[in-house]
């Protein structure tokens, strides 16, 4: 059996090519979603007029 | 400066915004494959015209590159001593950079330059980068090192502010977590003996070439961006000058205003602003940085999306440069430059990669397809040695090559026009900084 290489290269060109656009986007996606998921830092949380306050502050009186 | 603050949207909406984006992405080029049936002989040529026109671009694109590179090289070829070394206060900004920051500061003492100080500038750090900073201050064998705190407020106001406690006529501003050679000075200096040359941009490496993506990330910067640089610098028009190592003029940093907090890419911004005041801007490929490069394909495509942001910021904020400027005309064509290969080049590379997909499943054309690729192989090959050798990089880097551009760019490129839509839409962005591995 004669193997045409032309058509196995551009089969594995043509599947890399897929492959890699799907991963891209995939993973921007993935990107996407863990930064929507990351806690903000306290300088974001700053920059946005937001002030992290865990415990109100006990004044006696 | 004075800012106004925006109230941000809710992040699930904005998350839901940018799955509609990718969403919608994705449908239009199912219906480019959906469309095949409608599409006449005429039209089908006219794709190839267009494909054909795109591998021409990219083949003259590749030998001004090299062809200019290669003069500015030539330029460099004499070793320019000065009889005079002017004083440099090198700027070094940090936040939350404990893993870094003291092989940072150690590389840093051990420069051969005769007159220099360190000025290092703590962000407000949480993770205890100020006390380890603390350690290296005081005189080490005639370099003063100074270390400051203030209160967080980001990487362009800690720059100048660094920037207003040095007296120096050369100003070093770099990232925390780079490492600069021992001759990196010495060698960017000799370039201010031009009186019109305002900054210099130095080379930026690689250092943790660990896993694939590190490798790949060490090529581009070598191919990809330095070679880019340096055919720039023929012209005295570098376009982007590296938070990793930028020295600059004081005076041109004065005139231009410092650096600025509203872009995401406050290197850029600055390099235009340098650019406009009719500044020249050079390149010292002996200037060597090394940075740790993120290691994870969600760290690579972080970055990546932030620097598409914010040359956008910037190219935006700047945008009257675009038909005019106080400065030399090189200046616009620098910064149509930029927009051709921030914008116009990662839409183009995606378009051809479908395309091509497109016609060998319609029509069968694999050996087009294998030619296609065949060429591009070669090509990006053959840049990828001269780059190395230009550099003395290490060739064992040059196979990555064939992985480059029908992965690696393919990836990086998805990224960017995907941060160019969100960009165009005002979708709320934060800087997002990396974790750093402590590799330097």
């Amino acid at each position: 059996m004669r193997f045409d290489w032309v058509n196995i290269l551009a089969t594995v060109i043509f599947v890399s090519i897929v492959v890699t656009l799907i991963l891209a986007v995939a993973s921007y996606f993935a990107y996407k979603v863990r930064e929507a998921r990351r806690p903000k830092t306290a300088a974001e949380l700053r920059q946005e007029g937001q002030v992290k306050v865990f415990f109100d502050q006990y004044q006696p009186k | 400066m004075a800012s106004t603050i925006k109230k941000p949207l809710n992040p699930r909406f904005q998350l839901l915004i940018s799955i509609a984006l990718i969403v919608g992405v994705v449908i239009l080029t199912l219906c480019l494959f959906w469309y095949r049936a409608t599409l006449g002989p005429f039209f089908v040529s006219l794709l190839v015209i267009t494909l054909a026109s795109f591998l021409l671009l990219l083949i003259l694109r590749h030998f001004l590159l090299i062809w200019f590179s290669y003069l500015h090289q030539r330029e460099l070829a004499y070793e320019e001593v000065l009889d005079r070394y002017p004083f440099v206060s090198i700027i070094v900004p940090a936040f939350n950079e404990a893993e870094v920051i003291q092989a940072s500061l150690a590389s840093l003492l051990e420069l051969r330059y005769p007159y220099y100080e360190i000025i290092a500038v703590d962000d407000g750090s949480s993770d205890g980068t100020y006390e380890k900073m603390r350690e290296f201050e005081g005189n080490h064998y005639g370099v003063r090192v100074q270390v400051f705190r203030k209160e967080n407020s980001g990487k362009a106001d800690t720059l100048n502010y660094g920037i207003r406690r040095s007296r120096a006529p050369i100003v070093v501003c770099m990232d925390s977590d780079s490492r600069l050679t021992p001759d990196a000075l010495r060698y960017a200096v000799r370039h201010f003996h031009d009186p019109n040359v305002g900054a210099v941009a130095g080379n930026v490496k690689v250092i943790n070439r660990h896993n694939i993506w590190t490798k790949l990330q060490a090529l581009e910067y070598i191919e990809g961006l330095n070679i880019v640089r340096k055919a720039q610098a023929f012209f005295r028009t570098v376009n982007v000058i590296p938070g990793p190592i930028g020295i600059f003029r004081r005076s041109a940093v004065e005139a231009s205003g410092g650096y600025s907090s509203d872009t995401f890419a406050e290197d850029f911004d600055m390099t235009v602003k340098i650019l406009a005041e009719g500044w020249r801007i050079n390149y010292e490929p002996k200037a060597v940085a090394f940075t740790e490069a993120p290691e994870e394909l969600l760290d690579i495509i972080k970055q990546r999306y932030r620097w598409s942001r914010g040359i956008l910021q910037a190219l935006r904020k700047q945008k009257h440069l675009l038909t005019r400027s106080s400065g030399t005309v090189t200046t616009p064509m620098s910064l149509w430059y930029m927009i051709f290969e921030g914008l116009i080049w990662p839409a183009m590379n995606i378009f051809a990669n479908l395309f091509f997909v497109w016609i060998a499943l319609l029509y069968g054309m694999t050996k087009l397809l294998v030619l296609w690729w065949l060429l591009l192989t070669v090509l990006d090959l053959l840049v990828a040695i001269h780059a190395i050798l230009m550099e003395k990089e290490q060739l064992s880097l040059a196979p990555y090559a064939v992985f480059y551009r029908f992965f690696y760019i393919l990836i990086i490129d998805v990224t960017k026009v995907f941060a160019t839509l969100e960009e165009l839409i005002g979708l709320d962005m934060s800087w997002g900084k990396l974790a750093r591995k402590g590799r330097i």
